[in-house]
């Protein structure tokens, strides 16, 4: 007769089923993160040994110019691109949740962009429609307008990355039918009798119910923004340009990292930019106490 | 747990750590108790292509050597050197992008070549072996030579009944070429494209101009003067429409298929007419020399080498191998046959010679031109100092906002030349 018992048997089991993950997190995520910590401190060329130089990288971020274009840009592009692409994907879940025939097909296409728009494909498409003498540029030359590439145009590039963006809505759409979905249908019905027309049911019964939804994604896709890079990198060939337009704080901090060797800044670079995201997303959570409307509220 | 109970699970796991074990074990040696090497260089698909059948055909030559090719393209093969170096994992043999070797040889990847019996140096005079050297050691092997150019669409040239100026124009006279052209030909074409960071043609503005990029002792060898000189230059074109905009041509370094249905000519480097050529067949490209400034200093013409090396930590029993695969790929005409001249024109004078005889017609013109600048004076050219990898980075950067109107030369060029000194002194601290 065994002395340990079935559950304790099978908990040990799991735990060793559990250490590929464990060897992940602490080999992959935690290492890396308390060497990058420590890194942030030093002089680091990659090639010889990293020598601690106390605060020198974050006084350095105050005095460099690329340092804040980048900010510029991600900043701009968070504030932009992320309401447009939440009110987007949630437009068109309402639209989706309307009952509508091949709904399934829907799904998958309007998804479909969420795959997409991080691959090498969309820079040649992007250049197809916003390039000189793409789609757009052409479109506008029969109104008299020429703007020539968007994307050389470091007043439009920008735009034409928060467009993309906007584009791939397909993940927050999801979850936005999914939770439209959870709105007990009877709410609908009570507000009709008490004479609420479509915008007034929109209002007062949607928009509370879905709050959760929308903050979970608001944080998702937030989140997400702050640490945009493929897009960037893909379609401005990595440069950031023209002229610092579509310099992303991830690719300026890839850019000191990889291609200047000088990990130690760009080390300090990437805390400074997990400490925005965190303040980012507390100042999110508290005045989610505000706007957000739990079931149990 | 169904069907697999604890022990039975640890037993299949130790299992499967043993087999993995002992597969890793001779992972580097090649089969049948030969030697296995690793080789790392860049370039497009069809590089990659001719490349992998050269080495095959060098494997199957030389039985008990097996190579393990490394490829990726040059942005993507300087940032993979960059974590190997870190994690001192580096290929055996490896080619060396031009910002960086002074900095992988501060960095001692570089092994010495002149002791390995397998690499035969004796078709080099010493004058050449030496101005391979780096600090007085020849621990890297040039394996091409390019020289900045200008290359331009002959069928077109015939097609507009134009005239280009003389060889040994200077850049006055051939801006107003270009002026001319861009304003009078009916195919609404540019002179060129905007290539105001083009780097070797940036040093032969240097060097006709008594300055350098670099110096012998690491530091940068011109002046703001000179550099506003220069982009002033690019920007009296562009002013006047001679070349194309940044919009026209899609940004800074622009793609070769793109413009060239757009423009005359191109600054740039010799060997990239054989690639370039190809995608428009139906087109004769020809290459000429950089326009000449009056009163150029003497010695001006030089010649670029990319450059390949043997890691210095490879093992000691695979030297003898690398040191044929270095071989094959310096003093061997046949490598060559199949991989072309893509790389530049042969820096073994034997194989030079020899390379004339298959060269195709695009490649015979780049010869050409090889050759005029191999027998020209030249004064010594140095490497880019540690500190300065992203200096063609800075130099498109300011470029860049030149043409966009958002820096005048005068700063831009201070800018430039202020970002390259600050990365050489953070080096140096």
């Amino acid at each position: 007769m065994s002395r340990v018992s079935k559950p304790h048997r099978q908990g040990g089991a799991a735990h060793v089923l559990l250490i590929p993950w464990w060897l992940g997190l602490v080999l992959v995520t935690a290492v890396p993160l308390v060497a990058s910590l420590y890194l942030a401190f030093t002089d680091y060329d990659i090639l010889s040994a990293p020598e601690f130089n106390g605060l020198e990288n974050f006084h350095r971020m105050f005095q460099d110019e690329y340092f804040w274009a980048a900010v510029k840009v991600t900043v701009i592009y968070v504030l932009v691109s992320i309401p447009l692409q939440l009110g987007f994907a949630l437009l068109l879940a309402l639209i989706l949740d309307r009952g509508l025939r091949g709904l399934a097909f829907y799904r998958s296409a309007f998804y479909l962009p969420s795959l997409l728009g991080t691959s090498v494909a969309v820079a040649i498409l992007w250049r197809q429609i916003f390039g000189d003498d793409g789609l757009i540029d052409r479109a506008l030359s029969v109104f008299g307008l020429e703007l020539g590439s968007w994307l050389q145009n470091p007043s439009l590039s920008l735009s034409t990355l928060i467009v993309l963006n906007v584009w791939t809505f397909g993940s927050p759409m999801v979850i936005f039918l999914a939770g439209l979905r959870q709105i007990p249908e009877e709410l609908y019905e009570a507000a009709k009798v008490d004479g609420a027309g479509i915008v007034r049911q929109f209002t007062r019964v949607t928009i509370p119910l879905l709050t959760p939804i929308i903050f979970f994604n608001l944080i998702l896709q937030t989140i997400g923004a702050f640490q945009t890079f493929t897009q960037a990198h893909v379609v401005s060939g990595g440069t950031g340009g023209p002229a610092n337009s579509t310099l992303f704080y991830t690719l300026y901090i890839y850019q000191q990292g990889f291609t200047n060797f000088d990990m130690g800044y760009a080390s300090a670079l990437a805390w400074v930019l997990m400490i925005a995201i965190g303040l980012v997303t507390a100042v999110h959570f508290v005045l989610s106490k505000y706007w957000v409307f739990y079931g149990d509220d | 747990m169904s069907g697999l109970d604890r022990r039975g699970f640890l037993k299949l796991a130790a299992a499967g750590a043993l087999g993995a074990g002992l597969t890793a074990c001779g992972g580097s040696e090649g089969g049948a108790g030969g030697v296995s090497l690793r080789y790392a260089w860049w370039g497009n698909n069809i590089r990659q292509q001719n490349y992998m059948k050269a080495l095959k055909e060098f494997t199957a030559q030389n039985q008990g050597i097996q190579i393990e090719p490394e490829f990726a393209e040059y942005s993507a093969f300087q940032e993979r050197m960059t974590t190997q170096m870190a994690a001192r994992d580096v290929a055996d043999i490896f080619w060396i992008a031009s910002p960086q070797v002074l900095t992988y040889h501060k960095s001692k990847l570089y092994r010495r070549l002149d002791d390995i019996p397998t690499l035969d140096l004796s078709a080099y005079s010493k004058a050449d072996l030496d101005s391979f050297k780096l600090s007085g050691e020849l621990n890297t092997m040039p394996f091409g030579i390019f020289v900045p150019v200008i290359r331009y669409n002959e069928t077109w040239a015939k097609e507009d009944d134009v005239e280009l100026p003389a060889t040994d124009t200077d850049w006055d006279a051939w801006a107003a070429f270009l002026i001319d052209y861009s304003r009078n030909n009916p195919g609404k074409r540019k002179g060129m494209a905007y290539e105001a960071d083009a780097d070797l043609p940036f040093e032969s503005w240097l060097r006709q101009r008594g300055e350098q990029l670099w110096t012998e002792d690491g530091r940068t060898g011109f002046t703001v003067d000179s550099t506003r000189a220069w982009f002033d230059w690019w920007d009296k074109l562009l002013k006047a429409g001679a070349v194309l905009t940044l919009s026209e041509q899609e940004g800074m370094s622009p793609d070769w298929a793109l413009v060239g249905k757009k423009v005359l000519a191109k600054v740039g480097n010799s060997n990239h007419i054989i690639d370039d050529a190809k995608m428009f067949p139906e087109q004769r490209f020809k290459l000429r020399p950089m326009p000449v400034a009056a009163g150029a200093q003497a010695g001006h013409p030089f010649l670029y080498f990319p450059r390949m090396a043997i890691y210095q930590g490879i093992d000691d029993e695979k030297l003898q191998a690398a040191g044929k695969v270095v071989n094959y790929n310096t003093n061997n005409v046949a490598m060559l046959k199949t991989v072309g001249l893509t790389m530049g024109a042969p820096v073994n004078p034997k194989v030079f010679e020899q390379s004339k005889e298959f060269a195709g017609q695009d490649e015979k013109e780049m010869l050409a031109v090889v050759q005029a600048a191999r027998e020209a004076e030249r004064k010594p050219r140095f490497e880019a100092p540690p500190g300065t990898n992203t200096w063609r980075t800075a130099m498109a950067r300011v470029a860049e906002e030149i043409s966009l109107g958002r820096v005048s030369t005068a700063d831009g060029s201070k800018r430039f030349l202020d970002e390259v000194q600050a990365g050489i002194e953070r080096t140096r601290k």
